[in-house]
């Protein structure tokens, strides 16, 4: 039993606005030391995946810079390993319209991989750290055509899910609704599917004939509901983020600085590797008080900073405070600033004495590479 | 296979067994024992060679070369894995006429004369791996061509009462070296050599050869080549190095070492930019966590360490763990370690994987002009519940 992933790259983009102006929604940084991505190839190359496409449709330049090779994930290797299937590696020439569509341009590497089996697809914004062989496992134990894996307690009668599902009392799908605002007795889709490889590309095919290119609504639920496609519903029982929008990102960011998330995603036999880019370890000046907070590598902090993520070589001046923040890499933030629910891009530069105060459900965002 | 013709490349001596370092190279090479919370001391040679533009290095191992094998793998986090360069481990082997360990320094390059001529380079570059510094060996190999020496030796400026510690230079002012004195007893001058040498590689090699002839020499570089070197006429040239240098052999000066990375101001600032970067093999850890109620203050802490207690002026390095109310000043916390709920460590070296209990108390506290004893545990040692490690004790 062998399987191949794919990764979407590009879902949610539109709804992450300046952080991912000029990145895909794989790229946004995450955690002090990663990038989304590094989530779903670490738990694809924990499992023995070892063939992998990424499938994006526009500014992948940074994902691309950042995976390179993919030898950081154990991807270069001579058969197999990693692909990237950007819309001028493939047939179409345009970008796609959905994932069905975006399969449909990846075809000629779903039929020629080296004949494995299973087909794992998974895209990048939703974080979390699972053993995608116990999901494999189950995907063949229920003898189904597809499995859908779940969380509970995400939706909660406000959020808009991709994909929600009920079950009923036996297990058995009560209800299956796409693009929906359900309550909280339904689970929603983690967008990470199990399907066989031929059976995959069996169904882009006939999607795309009848021009249907949306994997949820076209191909999913129209084929479940037709009694086309047999559906297994795997509940994931660890600790998963959905990054949908600005706020969810803002605030999953800062959900690791608590224990049991930081150690669900960290702390288990299956690390999440990333980029390494050689920088010291942090630096903690004479002056600063630093609580509750993840900081990554090569930060130089002279200032405070509270319940906050700091990233890759992050400066923090002399006096300043920096609070329920996400401050990116290479940031600089001046003496005397005070700093609270903003969330800096990577090389901004915050001169001394500036106040920045945005709040927990909009905060304020400073767009990479700015001087304020 | 093909080897591309180097100008340069580097020898690095490896093999030393540190054991000055006592408890803490019990089972692992000096240049092997970690350094500045993420890297060992080895990286600092390494890096200086990337850094050079120098992208071939035999790295000469014998004593406990396992982890130090496994440590350089196949070059890739210095970049030295690609196919016109290499970082390649020599260990001793077995010849068909004769095998044998290293017999010194000289015989470990003259066991790897084969090594060297696949390169055929113009000149080959000596380091060992046992002192933390930057320096950019392409200056000089620069300075060497430039002069025309036969051989170019760093030296750096030592306090005169230091001197006779060392291996000295006595030059003329132009540079040339005239005399070569091994801890000479009334130094006549205070130029230091570092061990860091570049030879004209057909004259290194015709040396290398005359020495294995010879029975009664000890085959080392500052015992024999250098005075043979001397005494036939051949050109040497003193390159006097002005940055941070330290010989980390001995405990005190390992901790010192560490120490010297803290401050607003370091002695040693272990940061760089393209050409001055240490590079180590590391690790999938993640960012470093500080709980609500730690303090930390002038100290390095790498990343995957957990910090619930107090850290000052100390180094903690990749995924240590720092209980609450616990205290760790004025230390070095090798990788792994585990600090419990109220334990104090004070100057100390704290060797990797270590498990210190609850309660327990390592080391002591001493004014600035007292005479410090520095504590150390090896590599899994475990510091029993409320018991204690005594000042300059080790385990």
């Amino acid at each position: 039993m062998t399987a191949m992933g794919i990764i979407f790259a590009n879902i949610y983009d539109s709804s992450l606005g300046e952080l991912t102006n000029k990145r895909t929604m794989a790229s946004l940084p995450y955690g002090g030391r990663y990038r989304q991505i590094d989530f779903t190839l670490s738990n694809m190359v924990n499992s023995g995946i070892r063939h992998i496409g990424i499938i994006s449709r526009f500014n992948y330049q940074s994902l691309m810079n950042h995976i390179g090779s993919g030898e950081e994930w154990d991807l270069e290797l001579q058969e197999g390993g990693l692909e990237f299937l950007t819309p001028y590696s493939m047939s179409h020439n345009s970008s796609y319209r959905g994932k069905v569509e975006a399969l449909h341009s990846a075809l000629e590497a779903l039929e020629y991989s080296s004949g494995e089996d299973y087909v794992v697809l998974a895209d990048s914004g939703v974080l979390c750290n699972i053993d995608l062989g116990k999901v494999l496992e189950a995907h063949v134990a229920s003898g189904k055509d597809l499995t859908v894996v779940t969380k509970a307690g995400i939706a909660n009668g406000t959020k808009q899910l991709d994909l929600a599902i009920k079950l009923d009392k036996g297990g058995q799908i009560a209800d299956l609704a796409v693009d929906y605002v359900a309550t909280s007795e339904y689970l929603a889709s983690m967008a990470l599917f199990v399907i066989s490889r031929e059976l995959l590309v069996h169904h882009v095919r006939e999607c795309m004939a009848r021009n249907r290119y949306r994997f949820e609504r076209d191909f999913l639920m129209r084929q479940f509901q037709a009694g086309n496609l047999s559906v297994n519903v795997y509940e994931f029982q660890g600790v998963a983020l959905f990054n949908e929008s600005t706020e969810e990102y803002f605030n999953n960011n800062l959900a690791i600085i608590g224990k049991e998330v930081r150690h669900n995603l960290f702390g288990g036999a299956h690390p999440i590797y990333t980029k390494v880019r050689d920088r010291v370890p942090s630096y903690y000046g004479e002056d600063c008080h630093v609580e509750n907070c993840i900081v990554a590598d090569g930060c130089v902090l002279e200032g405070n900073a509270r319940h906050s993520v700091l990233f890759r070589q992050v400066t923090i001046g002399q006096g300043a405070m920096v609070e329920d923040s996400l401050i990116m890499n290479d940031t600089v933030v001046g003496e005397g600033c005070e700093l609270k629910c903003v969330i800096l891009d990577k090389d901004v530069v915050v001169r001394p004495g500036t106040k920045l105060i945005g709040t927990p459900n909009n905060p304020v965002i400073v767009k990479r590479g700015e001087q304020i | 296979m093909y080897f591309q013709k180097k100008r340069c490349i580097a020898m690095l001596l490896a093999g030393g067994q540190g054991s000055r370092l006592k408890v803490l190279t019990e089972n692992t090479a000096k240049p092997a024992v970690p350094f500045g919370g993420k890297y060992r001391i080895i990286d600092f040679p390494l890096s200086n060679c990337v850094n050079s533009d120098i992208d071939t290095v035999g790295i000469l191992t014998q004593y406990q070369p396992l982890e130090l094998n496994e440590y350089i793998g196949n070059g890739q986090p210095w970049g030295l894995n690609k196919s016109h360069c290499c970082a390649q481990v020599l260990p001793p082997y077995a010849r068909s006429k004769k095998s044998e360990w290293y017999k010194g320094t000289a015989n470990a390059i003259y066991q790897n004369i084969g090594f060297i001529k696949r390169f055929d380079p113009a000149y080959v570059l000596i380091l060992s791996g046992d002192h933390i510094y930057k320096m950019d060996y392409a200056a000089m190999i620069a300075f060497h061509e430039k002069t025309g020496a036969d051989c170019t030796i760093a030296v750096r400026d030592v306090p005169l009462e230091e001197a006779s510690r060392f291996g000295i230079m006595n030059t003329k002012p132009d540079g040339t070296i005239y005399e070569f004195e091994e801890k000479p007893k009334q130094p006549k001058s205070t130029n230091a050599s570092m061990g860091i040498y570049v030879f004209n590689w057909k004259v290194l090699e015709q040396f290398l050869v005359a020495d294995e002839e010879n029975p009664d020499s000890e085959n080392d570089f500052g015992k024999n080549i250098i005075p043979a070197l001397l005494e036939t006429g051949h050109k040497l040239m003193a390159y006097t190095f002005q940055g941070y240098w330290k010989d980390v052999g001995t405990i005190d000066s390992l901790w010192e070492a560490n120490m010297d990375l803290l401050g607003k101001k370091p002695a040693f600032d272990i940061r760089g930019g393209e050409r001055s970067r240490i590079y180590a093999r590391n690790n999938a850890l993640p960012s470093s966590y500080v709980d609500q109620d730690a303090k930390t203050v002038n100290c390095f802490i790498a990343e995957g360490s957990e910090i619930y207690g107090t850290v000052r002026h100390s180094i903690i390095s990749t995924g240590c763990f720092v209980g609450e109310n616990a205290l760790v000043e004025d230390s070095v916390i090798m990788p792994g370690v585990t600090i419990e709920t109220g334990a104090i460590v004070r100057h100390a070296i704290i060797g990797e994987g270590t498990r210190i209990c609850r309660g327990a108390v390592v080391g002591g506290a001493y004014g600035p002009k007292e005479k410090r004893k520095i504590s150390v545990t090896q590599k899994n040692a475990v510091v029993a519940e409320n018991t204690v490690l005594l000042p300059g004790e080790m385990l």
